[in-house]
Order: structure tokens, then C-alpha cells, then sequence
């Protein structure tokens, strides 16, 4: 037994060890849940524009950030990695390589006029947090929501953004609004669905069955958080190398992100 | 003294010259004293019993006295002319002005001139000349009595009265002009043009002074700077300049006020007695219309004169919303913010169009589906319909030739703003040094490219900056400058070389990691535009990590584009000097016409239509200017006090060129009450330059053998014996006593 219980908690630590490298991941702490990514050789590049990921507090899991795989790493790092190589060749606009994660206790979050949050039917803000997120969107920040299903993670979703802004109601946004057409006029908007698709054959998720393109604005029609409910960009962007992924998909994720990035820059 | 030794004043020998009456010449003169000393000198040199140092002495005040006495053989005299008894006219003009009304103890200054005349001036000039009286004010009215003299003239203009002075000696044989006068000019000083007519004629002015030269305690607003033109709901920066004496340290209250509605106000601490002090005071323009802005420095108190405590200056608001084209390559931060700080400007309307990929273009602000849809506008006439144009990180190469000309002329020719923006493809690293714009440019740029740094950067104001408009976050100057230390650091900044002769670096950029300072906002002026580079990409982060309450952000870009616009002149522009005159009436005005290309137009047509108070008005021709292309010029007199509006319009044939409006207001009884205190480098500047002199009152008894001496006027030419002077004779004891009292002492007598 003496021997056995230094063991034993020698194991213990090596699978903490490795829990926690798994949680948090090699460069920058955080691994996601899906395929990992290399980092770019030019991952850190100083550029105008960096692909911002918010991380939130979930019920999923019940820890905060650190439960066994937060909501907001889904995807994380390849779609951004994915999609920052397409903003790069299809846009003007110097973008980094590499991604970069921001939370809503402190700051820095205040460097980043664009961020990304997915799996928002989950998220779980602290009143500190929602007034942090309220600041941001308010000096000119812009949110984008993806990878949302149904009225249950609706309802979950609302239930913090309602703390961000009680007074601002979310609306469905306009075919004509400027964000559809900041570089792309899409006009012709279907679901993209995630690749859970290849297990149920349907392309949406939950009772989600309608895409909804919604946003809150501001005092001046700006839309300062877009929500883009029962649709999964994240993965079109992800999966844009996997072969049974339909292109249509990913050319509309890819539209989409673009649109609402280029979007943020100019309003 | 002088006289007495000399038996005639200074100024007889001054204008008199020189000549022996003996009829010997004067060589003849020179030999004799020659032969005379030499003899003495041989004399001093037999003479025993004396060291040589002493005969050396003796022999000096020997020869001294033999060529005095010599030279009052020759007979010296001095040759003077002066003006003839009883056949000349001395114009005597008395300043009649208000400020001549103001007490100086228990009589005014009026009171103290008219004692001067009165106590016996007049009645010895009339002894030797006629004498003219004049009332000089405003102009210049002839007088038969001292008593008719009242101190009610609007406003001293003394160039004026001597131009009317001088016309009279066309006819006149006028000897000399007195003027009595406290010099408190309001015309800005005697003209050139006047002092020159009258030294052509020689005549001399000879100025009595009045009233004192300083007062104990007084504030007086000298000078308030303000734009002529302004836009709605801009703010507006008046330099207000004023001096004091017996208030140094005390604190006053700058305030600025129209329709007797307070626009600001702010304490300012008096600087040392005398010293010409100018603050600043910001105000909010407010909507468009004329606005009457009285500028005043109130609680000081026990003042000696306290009407010269405000002034009046005329600001139109212009009912119009300037363009400006603001052209991007790249979608960026500053973009995004800069658009947002400009979208509750209600001032200006902002255009602009980014390149979102290599060949398409995002655009915003535009008043039509086809403004800009060809991309940057290829032609100057396009370019021409904005009044400001902002350039991002657009490389050099990116504008044809043409449209880099195009840039030069909306500046040059124009007259707009440009402001060009750092970034990777801007500036140096946008291969700018190489390209015609960088003539325009208020810096000069690296040789060298990757200049552009995404580095955080401290922005620090300069001297220039914490004055400008531009970078005034807080009315309140210190205010102002701790606002700048608290703004986070920029987020980018690029390196530029030095600024051009006559530009002003507003503030600097200091990384973080070198500490180097960077000019950060430099700008100039060029042509009939205005150029500034703000060498940062990255004033965004002023919004973004500030409370979203703070304004510093968009006021900041707010002010510095309506810098780009508002003095961009449309194409029928009309200027006037003054817009608020006092106590006058002429309204000079000044029309630039240019056609769409802003190319001068000197075949037009133009006239103002002025209306006026009580219904008065009526329309002037402006001619064109011959020295100017597309310039015309003409003069409006305001009668009435009250406000003008004066509309003009161009014409060529039916083409309508254009229309501009202007409005000046002429005030009544406020000239008087500023320079009150006896201007008397004025006044003996005049004497100076006229050959005449400055008196005060007490010593004008010499003024007539000043007078007597004129060269202008029907004048006489005189002999004076000069061999019978005092100190002639002064010298010949000194001489001669000398010579024996050393003699005594050497004991040679």
C-alpha cells in the first residue's frame, strides 16, 4: 500500500496533466474539439484585422470557462484557421493567420472591434459580463453569433442578451441591409448546416428548421451583433478541406463571414 | 542753454548752412591759421625753461585762439530760409474726435487744447501768418472759432484730415500744419500714401500732444480674430488679444456672447502691465444665419475706461454641408470609426468608398447610384465638387498621372483640404516620395519604405497643437492638455521626414518601445488648399478603450476635417475686410470668380444686390480687378448703422456662374472709446517724417521759430551773423585765460 499510493497518485497527476493540455492546448492554452490545426509560420504577423473568438461561461459542463469542452471552443482553431486563408485571398483586408481569444473579464476584449461567439445556446453571462459585452458593442464592437439550434438554445441565448440590452430588441434583419451586400450581395440566403447533417440527413438541427438572420442595432440601424440562428458556419468554414462537405455550404459560410466582417469595418 | 550760447535755436543751424560773409576764400582762411601755428610753433619751440609736453600745450592754445580769431575775420554766417511775414497760411487742425472729449483731471483734452490756442498760440501765429482752424475727426471741416471745437466727431482718421490738409495747399500758400490731437487714430495709422503727399510738399507737422500716456488701470480689448465664415454647428476659435495696466495677476472673465445669449466663457489671469496678451476662447457655432459675437473681458474693477472692455465681430454661419471624399484601400479600423465619428456630424457630409478587394469598391455617403461608381473620379472637375478629400492607405501607383494632378490642383487650384492617412501602402511605403503629391505634402517622406510600424505610439500635443482648434478635446487649454496625456496610445504610427518650411507639426507620435518622437499631425497650407498628414492609422483605439461616454474620438476627427473644409472657397467667394465697421461706412468688396474647373472667369458679370436697415440698399457693379485674374472689386457705403446683406451674383451672358452672400454691420459711437491713451509715437512719428517736431502743451511757446523755418509755403532767404555768438566769445576768454593761468602755474609769467 505504500508503494501503491504514490503510484496512484502519480497516475492521477499524469491524467490531470494531460486533462488540462487537453483543455487548454499547446501555443496561445486552449485546444478545440475538433481536428487541430498547425500554427501558421506567420502566426504572429501584426496586421489590421485578427479573428477574434469570445470565450463565455456555459451550462455545458457546469464549470464556467473550464468545463470538460466549453461550448465556445467548438471548431476551434480550424474553421478560423480555414476561414482567415479565404478572407486573406478574397479580401483587401490584412488579416492574421493566426486566431486570437478574448473573455469578457478583462480588457482586451476592447482591441478587437470584431468578435466571434458559437454555441451561444449555451453561453451563460455573469451581469458583470453583459455589461462588459454592452460597453463593447456600444464603443463599436461587433458580435457574430453562429451555430445555434431551435427555440431551447434560443431561448438560452436571449436569456444572457437580454442582460446585455435589456432595451434592444433583436430583430430579423432586412435582405437589403447593408450586411449582405457589404461585398457580396447575398440575396439567395440557405441553411448551412453543420455535419451532423451526415448522421441525420437534414440540415438543421434541434426544431431549427428555418435559418434566421437576425441582429440587435444600434440608435443609427447599425447592427452591432449579428445572429446567424439555426445554421452552422462555423463548420463550413471548418470543413471546407473535407470532401463531403458541400461547396455550396462553405461558398455561403465563407460569403457570409466575409460580408459581416467587412461589414464591422465600414459601419 | 543751447540758444543762448549759440544766440539761435538748434534747429536754425539744422536747416540753415554755412557761409563766410568775408568774400576771402576760404583756402585763404586755412593757409592763415596754417602759417599762423607753424609761426607759433617755432616761437614755443625757442622758448626756454618749459618741458616739451607744456610748450606742446601752450603752442595748442595759442593756435586754437589765433584760428578763432582768423575764422571771425571771415565773417561766418548761416543761410536760412523761412517763411515770409503775413503771406503764408499755417492750417492748424484740432482733433475733434470723442476721445478728445475724455477728462484729463477737471477739463478734458479738448478743454486743455483749446487753453493752448487760446493762451496765445493763435494770436502769435497770426502775428506772422494767416491762420486756417480745422476740426479733424472722421475728416475734415474748417472752423472759424476755438469755441466751435465740441469733441463729437465719430472717429479720428488723421490720415484723412492731412490728405484734405494737403489739398488745400494746392491752392494755399500753406507754411506748416499744427495738430493738436491725442493721436488715438482709429483708421489703423496714417497711411503711407498721405504721409508721402505731404513730405512731396514739404510741408512740416508739427504735433501737440493731449491726454495721458498710460493710464493706472485699464483693460482694453485690442484685436479679436474670428473666422469671417464658419459652418453649422462647427466650433469656432476666437483670439482675442488685449493689454493692462494696474491688473497684473488678477483674474478676469473672457466671455462670448450673441443676442445676449452667453456662447462661453472662461477665467484668464492678466499678465504683466502693458504686456499684449491673447487667449483663446471656443465657442459653438450654431445654426446657419449672420451672428453678431460680442467678445467682452468682464470683473475688473475701478477702471478708468470701461467701454474698450468687448468687441464686435460678424460670423456667418453658412447654410451649406461641404463634401468630403474619402477614399480608402483597404477596409481598416480607422475607416469604420472615422465614418462613425463623422456620422452625427451635421456639418459635413462625408463620401466615401473603400476597396474592399483589388477591384471592387464598397461605397458610402454618396448622394446617387452613380456618384463614384467608376471608381476615384478620373477628371479635376469630378475630383473639384468635393471641398475636402481624405486618402487612406492607397498606393502611389493606384492613381494614373492624371488623377495625381488632379489630387495637386484640388489643393493648388481648388482650394480644398487633402489629408493623407498612414498605413502599408500609404506615404513612404506607398511609394509617395516618388509621385507628384508629395510636392503638396506638408512633410517630407523617407526614401526608404517599411516606415509603417503596428506599433503602440503615446500621441503628444506641441506647442502648435495645444493652440489649434484642431486638437482642442476641452475648451479649457490645460484641460485640453491632460486630456491629450490620458488618451491610450495609438495603435500604429509611420515615420515621416522633416516637415516643410511653414508647416506646423500639431502633435507627435512616441513608441512605446523607442521613445522616438514621430510627427504625428503636421499640416500647411498650399496654394489656395490646405494639406495635413496624420501619420497614424490608429486613433480608433481612442474609442475603443475609452468609455463609450467620451467624446474624445469624433470630436477630435469632427475638427480636424472640417479643417479640410471650411475655408474651401465655392466658386463665387466674396471677401470684405471688416465685417463690423466702426464709426465708418466704406465696404470694400472682393469677388474671386472661378468656373468648374476653378479657372479664374474675367468676362463676367458681377454685381451685389445690399439691403440694409430702414429699407436702405441697392446694387453695386463690381469691376473687374486688371492686376487680377478673375477678381472683382467695388465699394458699398453703409449709411445707416445697422446690418447689411450683401448677395452677389455672376453672370456671363444667360450662364449663371454663381452666387455668394455676405454680411457686414456698421456700428456707431464705439471707435471713440478704444485707443484713448495719447498715441504719441504716432504723433511723433508724423513730426519725424514731415520734418516738423512733437510738442508737448507746456513747451509750444517755441513752435513759432519752428514754424518761421518751414521751406514750404512763399519763404524768404536770410543771413545770421554768427562771429558775434556768446560762445565765441566764451572761447576767446577760455583760450586766452587758459594760456595764463598755466603760465602762472609754470611760472613762466
Amino acid at each position: 500500500m505504500r508503494v501503491r499510493t504514490p503510484v496512484s497518485a502519480g497516475i492521477a497527476a499524469i491524467l490531470l496533466a494531460g486533462l488540462m493540455y487537453a483543455q487548454f492546448g499547446g501555443r496561445r492554452g486552449f485546444r478545440g474539439d475538433d481536428d487541430d490545426a498547425p500554427i501558421p509560420a506567420d502566426a504572429n504577423e501584426k496586421t489590421e484585422y485578427v479573428f477574434t473568438r469570445l470565450r463565455y461561461p456555459s451550462y455545458r459542463g457546469g464549470a464556467g470557462y473550464w468545463g470538460v469542452r466549453g461550448s465556445w471552443t467548438t471548431d476551434y482553431p480550424k474553421a478560423e484557421r480555414h476561414f482567415v486563408q479565404g478572407v486573406r485571398r478574397l479580401t483587401r483586408i490584412h488579416v492574421r493567420s493566426m486566431e486570437h481569444v478574448v473573455d469578457l473579464d478583462t480588457d482586451d476584449i476592447f482591441n478587437y472591434p470584431w468578435i466571434y461567439a458559437v454555441e451561444v445556446g449555451h453561453w451563460d453571462l455573469s451581469d458583470q459580463q453583459a455589461a462588459k459585452l454592452r460597453e463593447y458593442l456600444t464603443r463599436g464592437g461587433f458580435l457574430m453569433v453562429d451555430d445555434f439550434h431551435g427555440s431551447i438554445e434560443w431561448e438560452v441565448f436571449t436569456a444572457s442578451l437580454s442582460r446585455v440590452f435589456p432595451d434592444r430588441p433583436v430583430i430579423d434583419l432586412d435582405s437589403k441591409d447593408q450586411i449582405f451586400h457589404s461585398l457580396y450581395d447575398i440575396d439567395q440566403k440557405v441553411q448551412v448546416p453543420g455535419i451532423v447533417m451526415f448522421y441525420t440527413g437534414q440540415t438543421f438541427e434541434q426544431d431549427g428548421v428555418e435559418p434566421r438572420w437576425r441582429g440587435v442595432v444600434d440608435d443609427k440601424g447599425r447592427v452591432m451583433v449579428g445572429i446567424c440562428h439555426n445554421m452552422d458556419l462555423g463548420d463550413s468554414w471548418e470543413h471546407a478541406d473535407m470532401p463531403r462537405y458541400p461547396e455550396q455550404y462553405t461558398s455561403l459560410g465563407y460569403r457570409i463571414g466575409i460580408n459581416y466582417i467587412i461589414y464591422s469595418m465600414t459601419h | 542753454m543751447f540758444e543762448f550760447l549759440f544766440q539761435y535755436p538748434a534747429r536754425v543751424f539744422s536747416k540753415g548752412a554755412f557761409v563766410f560773409l568775408s568774400g576771402a576764400p576760404v583756402w585763404m582762411l586755412i593757409l592763415a591759421i596754417a602759417a599762423a601755428a607753424a609761426g607759433l610753433g617755432l616761437l614755443a619751440l625757442r622758448r626756454r625753461g618749459l618741458t616739451f609736453p607744456r610748450r606742446a600745450v601752450l603752442w595748442g592754445l595759442q593756435a586754437a585762439l589765433v584760428a578763432l580769431l582768423f575764422t571771425i575775420l571771415w565773417q561766418p554766417a548761416l543761410r536760412v530760409s523761412s517763411l515770409k511775414s503775413q503771406q503764408n497760411v499755417v492750417a492748424v487742425l484740432v482733433d475733434d474726435s470723442r476721445s478728445m472729449a475724455m477728462k484729463e483731471g477737471s477739463e478734458t483734452r479738448l478743454d486743455q487744447a483749446k487753453a493752448t490756442l487760446n493762451g496765445g498760440l493763435v494770436d502769435k501765429l497770426r502775428d506772422r501768418f494767416q491762420v486756417r482752424l480745422y476740426s479733424a475727426g472722421a475728416g475734415m471741416r474748417r472752423v472759424g472759432k476755438v469755441e466751435q471745437l465740441t469733441g463729437s466727431q465719430p472717429s479720428t482718421q488723421l490720415g484723412a484730415s492731412l490728405r484734405e490738409a494737403v489739398a488745400e495747399a494746392a491752392t494755399l500758400p500753406v507754411g506748416a500744419i499744427v495738430l493738436l490731437s491725442d493721436g488715438a487714430d482709429n483708421s489703423g495709422g496714417i497711411d503711407s500714401a498721405s504721409l508721402a503727399e505731404v513730405r512731396r510738399l514739404r510741408i512740416p507737422v508739427h504735433t501737440i500732444g493731449y491726454g495721458r500716456e498710460k493710464f493706472d488701470r485699464d483693460l482694453e480689448i485690442s484685436q479679436v480674430d474670428l473666422p469671417s465664415r464658419s459652418l453649422p454647428g462647427s466650433r469656432v476659435a476666437a483670439q482675442v488679444t488685449f493689454r493692462q495696466t494696474g491688473y497684473a495677476n488678477r483674474r478676469a472673465k473672457l466671455v462670448a456672447r450673441s443676442e445676449g445669449k452667453t456662447l462661453a466663457s472662461r477665467e484668464v489671469t492678466m499678465k504683466a502691465d502693458g504686456t499684449a496678451q491673447t487667449e483663446s476662447l471656443l465657442f459653438a457655432a450654431g445654426p446657419a444665419g449672420p451672428k453678431t459675437i460680442e467678445v467682452a473681458l468682464e470683473g475688473l474693477d475701478g477702471e478708468e475706461n470701461a467701454a474698450n472692455n468687448a468687441l464686435r465681430r460678424l460670423i456667418t454661419v453658412e447654410n451649406r454641408k461641404p463634401r468630403v471624399l474619402y477614399f480608402e484601400g483597404e477596409p481598416r479600423w480607422e475607416y469604420k470609426f472615422l465614418r462613425r465619428a463623422l456620422d452625427g456630424d451635421q456639418s459635413v457630409t462625408l463620401a466615401s468608398m473603400v476597396r474592399t478587394t483589388p477591384n471592387k469598391f464598397f461605397r458610402q455617403g454618396i448622394s446617387g447610384a452613380t456618384e463614384l461608381e467608376d471608381g476615384f473620379p478620373p477628371k479635376p472637375e469630378e475630383l473639384f465638387v468635393y471641398d475636402g478629400l481624405v486618402i487612406g492607405t492607397v498606393e502611389a501607383s493606384y492613381f494614373t498621372p492624371a488623377q495625381q494632378e488632379a489630387i495637386r490642383l484640388f489643393v493648388d487650384r481648388r482650394g480644398g483640404g487633402l489629408l493623407t492617412l498612414a498605413g502599408r501602402n500609404s506615404l513612404a511605403d506607398g511609394g509617395y516620395a516618388a509621385s507628384s503629391i508629395a510636392e503638396i505634402l506638408p512633410a517630407a517622406l523617407p526614401a526608404s519604405r517599411n516606415t509603417f510600424h503596428r506599433e503602440p505610439a503615446k500621441a503628444e500635443l506641441t506647442a502648435g497643437g495645444r493652440d489649434s482648434l484642431i486638437a482642442r478635446l476641452e475648451d479649457d487649454p490645460a484641460r485640453n492638455a491632460e486630456k491629450w496625456k490620458k488618451l491610450p496610445p495609438i495603435s500604429d504610427y509611420q515615420e515621416l521626414g522633416a516637415p516643410k518650411p511653414g508647416a506646423v507639426v500639431l502633435a507627435e507620435a512616441i513608441p512605446e518601445q523607442s521613445k522616438t518622437r514621430w510627427p504625428l499631425l503636421v499640416s500647411h497650407n498650399y496654394g489656395r488648399g490646405r494639406v495635413s498628414i496624420l501619420a497614424t492609422s490608429g486613433t480608433w483605439k481612442w474609442k475603443m478603450l475609452q468609455e463609450h461616454t467620451d467624446t474624445s474620438h469624433h470630436t477630435f476627427w469632427q475638427q480636424l476635417i472640417r479643417s479640410l473644409v471650411t475655408e474651401t472657397p465655392s466658386r463665387v467667394t466674396t471677401t470684405t475686410p471688416k465685417t463690423v465697421l466702426s464709426d465708418a461706412s466704406q465696404v470694400p468688396l472682393r469677388v474671386e470668380l472661378r468656373d468648374k474647373n476653378y479657372l479664374p472667369v474675367s468676362d463676367a458679370l458681377v454685381e451685389a444686390r445690399v439691403s440694409g436697415p430702414e429699407g436702405t440698399g441697392g446694387t453695386v457693379a463690381l469691376e473687374l480687378d486688371p492686376l487680377s485674374e478673375g477678381v472683382y472689386t467695388g465699394t458699398w457705403a453703409a449709411e445707416k448703422p445697422g446690418s447689411y446683406l450683401a448677395d452677389i451674383s455672376a453672370k456671363r451672358g444667360d450662364e449663371d456662374l454663381g452666387r455668394d452672400m455676405i454680411n457686414f454691420r456698421r456700428e456707431d459711437g464705439v471707435a471713440e472709446n478704444f485707443g484713448v491713451e495719447q498715441n504719441r509715437d504716432l504723433l511723433e512719428k508724423l513730426s519725424a517724417e514731415t520734418g516738423g517736431k512733437y510738442y508737448r502743451p507746456s513747451e509750444t511757446s517755441k513752435l513759432l521759430e519752428e514754424i518761421a523755418l518751414s521751406e514750404a509755403g512763399i519763404t524768404v532767404r536770410e543771413t545770421r551773423d554768427l562771429w558775434n555768438m556768446p560762445i565765441v566769445f566764451l572761447l576767446i576768454l577760455l583760450l586766452a585765460g587758459a594760456e595764463w593761468l598755466l603760465r602762472r602755474r609754470w611760472g613762466t609769467v
